[in-house]
């Protein structure tokens, strides 16, 4: 007992290192994964994937409260799923990889939390640095962008002579999503000498028409004769979502030229003219230049007989890159990878009469994109090690010398 | 007692064996009836009916109309296994009995279906309909002696009003509920009324299966050669009896001219004819898809529904062959009306020849035999019924431990025990050898792997430890998994052999991914069986050594959750690799994702408790009894949420999963109480021990 009492207390920093480092902290944050997995499954039934993802998984999501379909609360207040991986992998380098003891009997576990360790920094990355958007060609043809499926940019280009459209001036989707109904921005341009104020902002919306036989609600704007309206959140399909907004392009005094609405659903440009020349805008899916070509030489697929489940679809590409050319096969479960970019078959269309047949493809760009199968090697063969070695020990002690364990108890 | 021996003496403090024995009887009621009624639940009554003019199919009819090949479901597959899912989609069973001239009939699928083909008359009276709540034909005044019970169509029809039969009544509700479904969602509809729409929807189905060849079976209405105007004198001058006019094959090469004609014509003979003509073309085209395509670069095969269709567009590259298909068709189902006799057999077997021969030449169809013998060899049934045997032997192990009748039993256990995996390893290798896919592809392949797996580890962990337990919990766990296979299949009613969307058609993922994390639910659910085991003894106070006991059971249940962990942790890594070259993600926080996310945390949470201490052998068994719950949450509750991009896995009303639940949750309060006896008799002994007056009390008593 004296001894304990003369040892000196130990610094804060080893303090916090110990705290931060101990099976408490292990087991609370493995529990709370447990119960955020959990409630973040059984409620994708009523809210859907994206919805339930962004409440419980989001690196916004500070706390959630779990809730039933009609809403109510089913526990109490969890921390969000996000901060809690964060503080495990705090707790699995203090505690399992530097205050862990070494030798080679403990090699095992030591790998295989490195390994879980650097598969969650796979993740991380990834959730900062990850980019994807898809990209669609017509077989024979080409393509040099992709586009983001969740963002939407206004894009707003000036038509040439010949009714060509010039390099855009782009209002990023990051300006625009965080408006509510009642707020607005005002965008300049340094190409234009005109202002475009954006406001009445929807995130989930649809493009209506107005006629005297099917008027536009009460208190709701119509411009040309359509006007976007509120409309229930797809649940299940992220992408049908539509964002919508209203704009008013202004002079440099600050005079209003011409009132528009911008749907995202909406391929079409909308058209103003402005001192003798004429613009479109439209508000699309954000674009993402590719530093390459694909050129889709071929598309192809079939549906296993008598059926529309799909066998296989492939479609033969040559990615150009600068004076670069190469070949690739991109069937499903083989995506390309090339220089940091990965192409997948997500869609293919199969040609109607008189149709071109097409291909749509996933593109990411991940620097984490391979480091979870490189965890899972490491990690596998750490498990591996550390079981069989148990095993050994277990099967070695675990025969009786002469009785058996149960009798009846009639006996 | 002396003594001299301490370690005979029962524990000082008292036992509370009465006590013990009423929450174990208590328990096991419970269990048993949640089980019992998890089972009542999805097995109707079953009844024998009477159908005078029934006449059996002879056992060489049925093997040849086995092998027929046909194409359904993405494949070319038997007959055989057409018929039989066929079969389970209206009736959740593969057999019926019926009763004619005082003889017991059993109609398997193959027996049922040449039923449909050729004698619809008979077909209607069988009592084809599972209904598992009667209520809802009540209101067509279709009544049932009991709730859950079996119907023929003539039952269903024999409703209703005199205005209008009780099938057409049940048509036009579901008619009207689906309008109102379509209007105001899904959730607008009362439970009753959604399965009403489904009972209607299996009546029409019904008529599809049943008239889909009255095609070759003749039946046209007598018609007036003489007014069609557009058709070949010649020609017609050839139809010179009722029979031949009744036949849609004779028409077959003058259709156009036929329809030209009809079409022009006003009287009621025409359009009735005209009708019929329509409608037996038309159900055809819903008709097993019997006949190859002729082109070889051609995959789909076709009914003759779509034969008549591509002849009147002209897409046959050679009509002749289709009609001498037809012809064949139709002599076939003209000496089908002697069913048995050496005409039919013949004419059968030659098709069966034909076609097989022709699929062989387009390098199809190699299968069908073996695909044949697979269901009739029952490989699961049989293993089922040896577990069960080893089971029931090894109880009786428990009463004669010692000497030599104990060491026979021991050896007839473990050999009976053997025959079983056999049984059920040589199923999943047949399965294999059929889809050349690995063990593991959909939903149902996942339940006799995942419970060969189970009973392969039991009985390694046996070998390892020989503590006869082991053997018994294994042979448990075979019972119920082969039992649930069975149950799936008939209650899924769908080819569980057919091939694969492209997603999922990858060999090296299948055989990576998906047999790791089925072998990781096998490790939970064997860890949560031993738990459940063990408490239950525990509370039973069985144990001739408590302690050895629950040392021996707590490091294998650790030992199985360590090789639960391995196995979940890397299946469920696999799988994001492989998400992430299918999606470009490698996570997506998808239900099936979660559920397998789930497994890996309970055992890290199980693992690292008890690495900190926190967790003794009690606290290891009741979370691992949980862990149980977890798995199969993971392995089927997640699908029945019907979200997320697993949705090949979807399925409804699993209701047996709840009843798991119940029984985990069972399990688990019967370990509280076995622990709160536990620690009580714990605290009274050590309550003995420091109360000397008090323990020489207890010796001299």
């Amino acid at each position: 007992m004296s001894d304990s009492k003369n040892k000196p207390r130990p610094s804060l920093g080893a303090r916090i290192f110990r705290i931060l480092s101990g099976y408490e902290i292990a087991v609370t944050c493995l529990s709370l994964l447990f119960l955020l997995t959990f409630f973040g499954t059984i409620e994708q039934k009523w809210f859907g994937l994206w919805a339930t993802i962004h409440k419980y998984f989001d690196i916004e999501s500070l706390y959630v409260i779990p809730t039933l379909g009609n809403g109510k609360p089913i526990f109490f207040p969890l921390p969000g799923a996000y901060w809690v991986i964060v503080v495990l992998g705090i707790n699995m380098l203090c505690g399992a990889i530097i205050r862990a003891r070494k030798g080679w009997k403990k090699f095992g576990v030591l790998l295989s939390h490195c390994s879980i360790l650097f598969m969650l920094v796979a993740g991380a990355v990834s959730s900062v640095s990850k980019q994807e958007g898809h990209m669609r060609v017509l077989q024979g043809e080409k393509s040099d962008y992709a586009q983001k499926l969740f963002t939407h940019d206004i894009e707003i280009f000036k038509y040439g002579e010949n009714g060509d459209r010039e390099a855009p001036a782009i209002v990023r989707s990051e300006h625009i999503k965080g408006l509510g109904p009642d707020d607005q921005i005002n965008a300049t341009f340094e190409k234009f000498d005109f202002t475009l104020q954006v406001d009445s902002y929807l995130p989930v919306s649809a493009l209506a028409g107005a006629s005297p036989s099917n008027p536009a609600p009460n208190g709701i704007e119509v411009v040309d004769g359509f006007y976007i309206q509120e409309v229930e959140k797809d649940i299940k399909e992220e992408e049908r979502n539509m964002p919508g907004c209203y704009a008013t392009v202004k002079d440099k005094d600050g005079n209003p030229i011409q009132r528009l609405v911008l749907w995202a659903g909406n391929p079409y440009p909308v058209s103003f003219t402005h001192e003798g020349a004429r613009y479109g805008v439209t508000y699309l899916m954000e674009v993402w230049p590719m530093p390459f070509v694909v050129d889709l030489h071929k598309t192809l697929g079939e549906y296993h007989p008598g059926t529309r489940i799909p066998r296989w679809f492939q479609s033969n590409i040559t990615k150009v890159d600068g004076s670069s050319r190469e070949d690739y096969e991109i069937v499903m479960n083989e995506p390309a990878r090339h220089d940091g970019y990965t192409l997948y078959q997500a869609g293919y269309t199969a040609a109607a009469e008189g149709e071109t047949p097409s291909s749509t493809f996933a593109i990411v760009n991940n620097p984490s994109d391979k480091w979870p199968e490189y965890a899972l090697y490491a990690s596998t063969v750490g498990l591996l090690i550390h079981f069989l070695v148990m095993l050994g020990r277990f099967a070695g002690s675990s025969r009786p010398k002469k009785s058996p364990t149960i009798e009846s108890s009639a006996s | 007692m002396s003594a001299n021996q301490p370690s005979q003496i029962r524990p000082a403090g008292p036992n509370y064996q009465g006590l013990r024995w009423g929450f174990v009887i208590f328990f096991l009621l419970v269990q048993f009836g949640l089980i019992g009624y998890g089972i009542r639940g999805i097995i109707p009554e079953t009844e024998i009916r009477e159908v005078d003019a029934y006449s059996p199919w002879s056992d060489e009819v049925v093997e040849i109309a086995s092998a027929i090949p046909v194409q359904d479901g993405g494949r070319i597959k038997p007959l055989a296994t057409y018929a039989r899912f066929k079969m389970l989609s209206f009736h959740g069973a593969l057999t019926m009995k019926v009763k004619s001239g005082g003889t017991v009939h059993k109609i398997g699928p193959v027996q049922w279906y040449l039923d449909c083909m050729f004698r619809p008359e008979l077909v209607d009276d069988l009592p084809i309909f599972r209904l598992d709540d009667s209520d809802i034909l009540k209101p067509f005044n279709i009544e049932t002696k009991k709730r859950r019970a079996r119907l023929s169509y003539n039952d269903i029809k024999n409703g209703g009003t005199a205005d209008q039969d009780g099938f057409q009544q049940l048509i036009n509700r579901g008619r009207e509920l689906l309008e109102k479904q379509e209007a105001q969602g899904k959730e607008s509809l009362s439970p009753n009324e959604q399965k009403t729409i489904e009972f209607a929807q299996l009546t029409l189905n019904y008529i599809g299966v049943r008239d889909s060849l009255d095609i070759i079976r003749g039946g046209l209405p007598e018609i007036d050669v003489s007014q069609l105007a557009y058709v070949d004198k010649d020609y017609l001058a050839l139809l010179d009896n009722a029979d031949k006019r009744s036949r849609f094959f004779y028409w077959l090469p003058v259709l156009e001219g036929v329809v030209r004609s009809t079409s022009r014509l006003e009287t009621p003979e025409a359009r009735q004819f005209e009708y019929e003509l329509n409608r037996q073309a038309t159900f055809a085209k819903y008709g097993p898809v019997l006949v190859p395509p002729q082109s070889k670069d051609d995959e789909e095969w076709i009914n003759l529904g779509t034969g008549v269709e591509q002849f009147l567009q002209g897409r046959l590259a050679d009509a002749t062959i289709f009609f001498e298909d037809f012809r064949v068709l139709s002599e076939l189902a003209n000496a089908a009306k002697n069913p048995n006799s050496p005409d039919f057999l013949d004419k059968l077997t030659a098709w069966k020849k034909d076609m097989s021969y022709r699929a062989e030449v387009r390098e199809e169809g190699e299968k069908i035999d073996t695909e044949v013998s697979y269901y009739n060899q029952s490989y699961f049934i049989r293993g089922l019924i040896f577990f069960i045997l080893t089971f029931l032997i090894s109880a009786l192990g428990w009463i004669v431990r010692d000497g030599k009748g104990g060491r026979v039993i021991q050896w007839i256990t473990a050999s009976v025990f053997i025959i079983g995996v056999l049984y059920v390893l040589a199923g999943i290798i047949h399965r294999y050898i059929i889809t050349g896919r690995p063990p593991v592809s959909n939903l149902y392949d996942t339940i006799p792997f995942i419970t060969a797996g189970a009973v392969i580890v039991l009985g390694v962990a046996e070998f390892l430890t020989r503590r006869r337990i082991l053997l018994s919990i294994g042979a448990a766990l075979g019972v119920i998994g082969l039992f649930f296979a069975f149950r799936f299949e008939l209650g899924d009613a769908k080819d569980n052999m057919d091939p694969l969307r492209a997603v999922l058609d990858s060999n090296y993922w299948l055989a990576t991914h998906v047999v790791t994390i089925t072998i990781g639910y096998s490790g939970g659910l064997i860890a949560c069986f031993l738990s459940m085991t063990y408490v239950f003894l525990a509370l039973a106070g069985v144990m001739k050594d408590p302690k050895a006991f629950h040392r021996f059971m707590t490091r294998t249940v650790y030992g199985i959750t360590c090789f639960t962990l391995l196995f979940s942790l890397v299946g469920t890594v696999l799988g994001g690799i492989w998400a992430n070259d299918s999606w470009g993600r490698f996570w997506g926080w998808d239900p099936k994702e979660n559920g397998a996310l789930l497994i890996v945390l309970w055992t890290l949470i199980i693992l690292h408790s008890r690495l900190a201490g926190w967790m003794n052998g009690w606290g290891l068994h009741l979370m691992s009894i949980l862990g149980g719950s977890v798995v199969v949450f993971s392995w089927w509750g997640v699908n029945m949420l019907e979200v997320g991009l697993h949705s090949y896995g979807f399925i409804e009303g699993a209701s047996t999963v709840y009843y798991f639940y119940g029984a985990t949750l069972v399990a688990f309060f019967v370990g509280v109480v076995a622990w709160i006896i536990e620690n009580a008799q714990k605290a009274a002994k050590k309550a003995s021990k420091t109360s000397p007056a008090l323990s020489s009390e207890i010796s001299k008593s």
